[in-house]
């Protein structure tokens, strides 16, 4: 008893029990890919005494339904994104706050690092410092050497 | 990959748009609830679960990215596992050690009109991955890959749990009210 669907998978009646067994009588709840096979089973005989052994399950099933959500949960749970998305909007100002301190701070280092590198370096102060040197130049034993050699 | 029906919304909830967080809950709150109350079969306690499902909506909408899951997929997984650990601290139980059938005893006396009594009573007496199937496929109206997806295994294991649930409640439901 196998039901060939053009393009599709067969079906028997050992498949539609089981898939009857586990997803009801309604065909919408099938697997897609076996709904067309099934369907085609569900018209013969065998197919509608199965159907028809579920649906006492489903009909119960469907018996039970929930209350929709009340008017308190619903505004509870806006007045909940409302508070998230103003911690949000704070945290955001923080972080861009603690940014621009950031950038404010790597730019004074910068500076200072610049002003270190461009400062020239102050070679004849240590001349000046030197204990043999004078306002004329260096007085030393060796400087009046070196006017004689001249 | 199909398209996910929710992206665009989520990606307007993460930028921060009153206007999308308003349709996210009305279009999201009545599925999480639904699946929260048959999930606890506890209306306070499935609403305290939604609440706390949104707040992590807010908290990763911004950072959310579409993976193997769809959003939805992703909601009903954060939401299953918050009914878990709400179960697991009302009775102390581990999921892998449930039996198929946790209460043998038959179901209350029924009255008329109490049908829907009885199927709830039923579905928290059933293992807590039988009824998890059930709920999604049945109630959540979920396809049978997503269903599997969402609960992390594969088509074959949740077509065996749908059909043990279904065959559990079967016999409670019979038992107890002679039916089928």
């Amino acid at each position: 008893m196998t039901e060939d669907i053009e393009g599709g998978p067969a079906m028997d009646a050992r498949r539609f029990a089981a898939l009857a067994q586990a997803y009801g009588g309604d065909l919408r709840r099938w697997p897609e890919a076996e709904r067309e096979a099934a369907t085609a089973f569900a018209s013969g005989e065998a197919g509608q005494a199965m159907a028809r052994h579920t649906g006492t399950l489903d009909a119960l099933l469907d018996s039970y339904r929930v209350q929709p959500p009340s008017k308190a949960l619903h505004s509870s749970i806006l007045r909940a994104a409302d508070r998230h998305l103003v911690h949000r909007r704070r945290q955001r100002f923080w972080w861009l706050g603690l940014g621009l301190a950031g950038i404010g701070l790597a730019g004074a280092v910068a500076g200072l690092a610049l002003v270190s590198i461009v400062t020239p370096e102050a070679g004849s102060d240590h001349y000046v410092l030197d204990a043999n040197a004078t306002a004329f130049g260096d007085a030393g034993p060796d400087a009046e050497n070196g006017e004689e050699s001249l | 990959m199909s398209v996910d029906p929710d992206e665009e919304l989520v990606r307007r909830v993460g930028a921060g748009e009153p206007a999308a967080v308003r349709a996210l809950v009305a279009r999201k709150l009545p599925r999480i609830l639904s699946l929260a109350v048959r999930m606890l079969g506890d209306a306070a306690e499935a609403e305290d679960v939604a609440q706390e499902t949104f707040v992590r909506i807010w908290r990763h909408a911004s950072k959310w990215r579409r993976g193997n899951a769809r959003f939805d997929t992703w909601i009903h997984r954060v939401t299953l596992n918050l009914c878990y650990d709400r179960l697991r601290r009302r009775r102390g139980w581990v999921t892998a050690e449930m039996p198929d059938i946790v209460d043998p005893a038959p179901l209350p006396d029924s009255h008329p009109g109490e049908e829907a009594h009885r199927v709830e009573r039923a579905l928290q007496a059933i293992a807590p991955r039988q009824r998890e199937a059930i709920i999604l496929v049945y109630y959540q109206e979920m396809s049978n890959i997503e269903a599997a997806a969402t609960l992390e295994i594969s088509v074959d294991a949740l077509e065996s749990l749908l059909s043990r649930g279904r065959r559990a409640l079967q016999t409670m439901l019979a038992r107890d009210g002679g039916h089928d």
